[in-house]
């Protein structure tokens, strides 16, 4: 079976265009010349020469998130992460972003439940001053009380939309608080309000130095550079920074879940919404890439199952999505759909869970494994296009697999996949006892 | 699903042309054919990865919409893909599914749109589906119903999501009443639910064909091959039946006048100060461009310091220019917990009077200059972003001068071009507000902004 969809896939290449031959479909060019090296200090640097465009993307990966949190500092990763733009000994409340903005670069940065990634972009004329700014943020962070007073506000009002003003949102973290009961991925990465009205700024403090220390990240810089001109400005600006002792692990484990549960939101709203959540496994598990290609099949494209079943062919919900967390410990598979105004979410229960018992016991056919492997594939080279979907890529394999390499192996994962994987992973995956149910029922007008 | 940033900042909205660091940056070679029958073909090579992208346009758009039709091309064009050659809708899903293609249509004021990438190894599938979708749609009945109910359903939907979506269609039709550009784009759930097939049909006869299409082709090909090809596929499509439409400029607006729209139980208020702003060819934009990015179009702008930075009163505050064919809207949007939406709008507004007093500093200017230059370059960086670009060039009547000398162009602004640009923005007496907002909890306090016009977000329509 393997062999088999192995040489069809070769013959696809070879109709490649000529700029592309045949063996180079999953070959990146440059992807050689990628270069590491970890400072003393523990902070692992990863660089790649991409001279396509006169600019350099860094992204500085720290392993925490909400996941290190407990109750009294949810939301403090994501807390924090504001905080980095807000000051240290050295530059005033502002600077960073100023000084960035005025040399032609822009940042950005995103937290979730298990890392904190900063993402710069800039022309690489601004390259030393940028690992000027890492480097003093880092290792000189200052905490302005009242610039922590101003930037709680814009945190609850982040929450505000994304959370409290979206249904979407709302039920998202009811579903995760819900499935979770001892695992700290029930806690929302925006953070309960009253934990948002109640940090400290002995508690950032603390936060700083445990998690933000070279040891504890690892950085990556794609684009218009040399090796080793990143190494010598990384040792300049980034080499004194002293390691400190590793955080402490997170080694709860969620227990298996017995039973179905449910939750279930009344809020104004036109439509009701409708959310199945199975426990699921790590990034870093072996049937990773075999779980990616079984939701894309279930709600990827508009030939997906699903999306056939419900939106074409029943024509009961809108639109279907899937999410998959592949993170450090095992997350969720989401499922989710919108209903129409006044739609029958029982009946589309129903429907959502007989498509998948039909898929566990049915398992998929060698087409569909097919399709979602080529959709891998693409998405791999719409990855490959720019410097950010290159650091991003590298670092999500870095710190999630264990090794950036595993990314030019994730095609030749997908192929390894069969049909009869997909088969035994639905099966133990969508057993009812292993989800949660999340609806939202607009309030009676 | 657990994941926060930093912020959201359509960063790419705000410019999409300049070059960072001179020669290096220009618009690489690409070829320009026009067809017998008017089309007009855009192919440039890339080969960095094994990618192709199309970006089609084809003139007429939602402004070719019959009076009360309003979602005509918007629902025609979502139907192009519903069935078309010899695929019908589901096959025509599975083929793109399967090769791992991204294949999209949509619509603008302007112009219906075409646009895919796939792996280069299936350029000729791409075509073959671009060509289908556009010259042969199938315009199936069982898919224009479901198109249509969908359509209308997922408009109610969406009043339930994040207003920061929502809020432009409210403000496009209380701004441009009465006008062309106040008309839903993409219908509301009014006209949507009056929309037959045969209008679809008749919109498709008469603004649809060779003689308004513009297809720019960017990727791992031989242009050579790729024209024959293209030539093949476009070059024998018949020519739309009716007249292209058009459109006069509005002029600016004087006064104040405020939509307050009632989103019960809401937690914020989102607001959106405008009035009508600048249009897409005009020649002063790099000037313009600058402008925006001090006052509102970056992180460190005038307005996200004082709402976000120093307050701490928003997530976020932008402003932008919104560019049609002719003035589009000029723009401050933001939000608030509720009980500060006064003091937000004031302060959005006391910091749009000192823009006006102040201008532009030498120091900003100069920070500006290097903040736009110095993120062009990731905006035409991959296949689609280039064909995109091409296509909007073309269809705008501009050619490659824009980009090739958008950098000189930024570097020169002098004071005086900025000060001018300064007048696109509205004084503080001429604003057409939008508030959604919890009408109960706001509603006295924000009268002192100028007369009210008051509305349900549940009203099936985005004007009162």
């Amino acid at each position: 079976m393997k062999l088999r969809l192995l040489s069809a896939i070769l013959c696809a290449a070879l109709t490649a265009t000529p700029a592309f031959a045949a063996d180079s479909i999953t070959t990146v060019p440059g992807a050689d010349k990628i270069t590491t090296k970890t400072l003393p200090n523990g902070l692992k640097i990863v660089v790649w020469s991409d001279h396509d465009i006169p600019n350099v993307a860094l992204y500085n990966w720290y392993k925490v998130g909400s996941r290190n949190e407990y109750a009294g500092i949810t939301g403090i990763s994501h807390f924090f992460e504001h905080m980095m733009f807000n000051g240290t000994s050295k530059r005033k409340p502002g600077e960073f972003d100023r000084v960035m903005e005025a040399n032609g670069g822009a940042n950005n940065a995103y937290t979730s439940s298990d890392v904190t990634v900063y993402q710069d972009w800039f022309p690489r004329t601004a390259l030393d001053l940028i690992f000027d700014l890492e480097g003093d943020r880092m290792a000189n962070l200052d905490f302005d009380p009242k610039v922590v007073e101003s930037e709680r506000g814009v945190v609850y009002s982040e929450r505000r939309s994304s959370v409290d003003n979206s249904n979407f949102g709302a039920l998202i973290e009811q579903i995760d608080a819900t499935a979770f009961t001892a695992h700290p991925y029930q806690i929302p990465t925006v953070g309960w309000p009253s934990d948002i009205e109640g940090w400290k700024v002995d508690d950032l403090k603390t936060y700083y130095h445990t998690y933000y220390a070279p040891n504890n990240a690892v950085m990556f810089v794609v684009g218009d550079v040399e090796p080793q001109e990143i190494f010598t400005l990384a040792e300049k600006y980034l080499g004194k920074t002293p390691a400190q002792a590793a955080p402490r692990p997170i080694t709860t484990k969620e227990p298996e879940q017995q039973g179905e549960r449910r939750v279930n939101l009344v809020r104004e709203a036109e439509s009701p919404l409708l959310v199945f959540a199975h426990h699921s496994i790590s990034g870093s598990d072996a049937d990773a890439p075999a779980t990616e290609l079984l939701m894309a099949i279930l709600a990827d494209g508009d030939s997906s199952r699903l999306h056939q079943q419900l939106v074409e062919q029943q024509q009961i919900v809108l639109d279907v999505g899937q999410s998959l967390n592949l993170g450090f410990d095992p997350g969720l598979s989401y499922l989710y759909v919108t209903l129409p105004p006044g739609g029958d979410l029982a009946k589309v229960e129903k429907a959502l869970d007989a498509e998948l018992q039909k898929i566990a016991t049915g398992g998929v056919t060698d087409a569909e494994l097919n399709k979602a492997r080529t959709q891998k594939l693409a998405d791999f080279w719409r990855g490959m296009a720019t410097i950010s979907g290159k650091a991003q890529e590298l670092g999500s394999y870095e710190v999630f697999q264990g090794d950036y390499k595993k990314l030019f192996d994730a095609p030749a994962a997908y192929q390894k996949v069969s049909t009869a994987d997909l088969k035994r992973i639905a099966g133990k995956l969508f057993r009812r006892e292993n989800r949660t149910v999340g609806t939202l029922v607009p309030m009676t007008k | 699903m657990n994941f926060s940033l930093r912020q959201i900042f359509l960063v790419t909205a705000f410019f999409s042309a300049s070059s960072a660091f001179a020669a290096s940056s220009a618009l690489p070679a690409y070829e320009r054919v026009v067809l017998s029958n008017g089309a007009e073909v855009l192919l440039m090579e890339k080969h960095d990865v094994p990618l192709i992208a199309v970006s089609a346009s084809v003139r007429g758009g939602s402004l070719a919409d019959a009076t009360g039709q309003e979602g005509t091309a918007s629902l025609l064009s979502q139907l192009l893909q519903k069935g078309a050659g010899k695929r019908d809708a589901k096959t025509f899903a599975e083929t793109v599914d399967g090769a791992g293609g991204n294949f999209n249509t949509g619509s603008s004021f302007s112009a219906l749109q075409v646009s895919a990438e796939f792996l280069s190894r299936d350029a000729d599938l791409m075509l073959e589906l671009t060509s289908d979708a556009l010259e042969r749609p199938t315009l199936d009945a069982a898919e224009f119903e479901k198109a249509r109910t969908l359509a209308v359903q997922s408009q109610a939907a969406a009043k339930d999501g994040d207003p920061r979506g929502l809020i432009g269609d409210y403000g496009y039709a209380y701004l441009f009443k009465g006008h062309p550009y106040g008309r839903p784009s993409d219908g509301d759930e009014t006209t949507l639910k009056k929309l037959t097939l045969a209008n679809l049909k008749n919109y498709y006869r008469d603004q649809v064909g060779g003689d308004r299409l513009i297809i720019a082709v960017v990727g791992d090909f031989k242009s050579t091959e790729m024209k024959a090809k293209i030539e093949k596929s476009f070059g024998s499509w018949r020519k739309a039946a009716g007249t292209l439409p058009t459109v006069a400029a509005k002029p600016k607006e004087t006064g104040r006048r405020v939509l307050l729209v009632d989103k019960p139980g809401a937690t914020q208020t989102y607001f959106w100060l405008a009035n009508v702003g600048v249009n897409r060819a005009d020649s002063e934009r790099p000037s313009q461009t600058l402008v925006n990015t001090v006052f509102g179009g970056r992180f460190t702008s005038m307005l996200n310091t004082e709402l976000r930075i120093k307050s701490g009163l928003s997530y976020g505050a932008n402003s932008r220019l919104e560019r049609q064919e002719q003035a589009g809207p000029v723009t401050i949007s933001s939000y608030t917990r509720t009980d500060a939406t006064v003091q937000a709008v004031d302060l959005a507004i006391a910091t749009l009077d000192r823009l006006h007093k102040d201008g532009i500093s030498a120091e900003m200017t100069e920070s500006a200059k290097n903040y736009v230059l110095g993120q062009f370059p990731p905006t035409l960086e991959t296949g689609p972003q280039m064909a995109a670009k091409l296509n909007e060039l073309a269809l705008y009547h501009l050619n490659r001068d824009e980009v090739d000398n958008y950098s000189a162009n930024i570097r020169s602004a002098t004071p005086e071009q900025l000060a001018k640009a300064v007048e696109v923005y509205p004084n503080n007496a001429d604003l057409v507000i939008v508030l959604i907002g919890d009408a109960s909890k706001i509603r006295e306090a924000v009268k002192k902004f100028g007369p009210i016009t008051e509305m349900k977000i549940s009203e099936p329509r985005f004007s009162p």
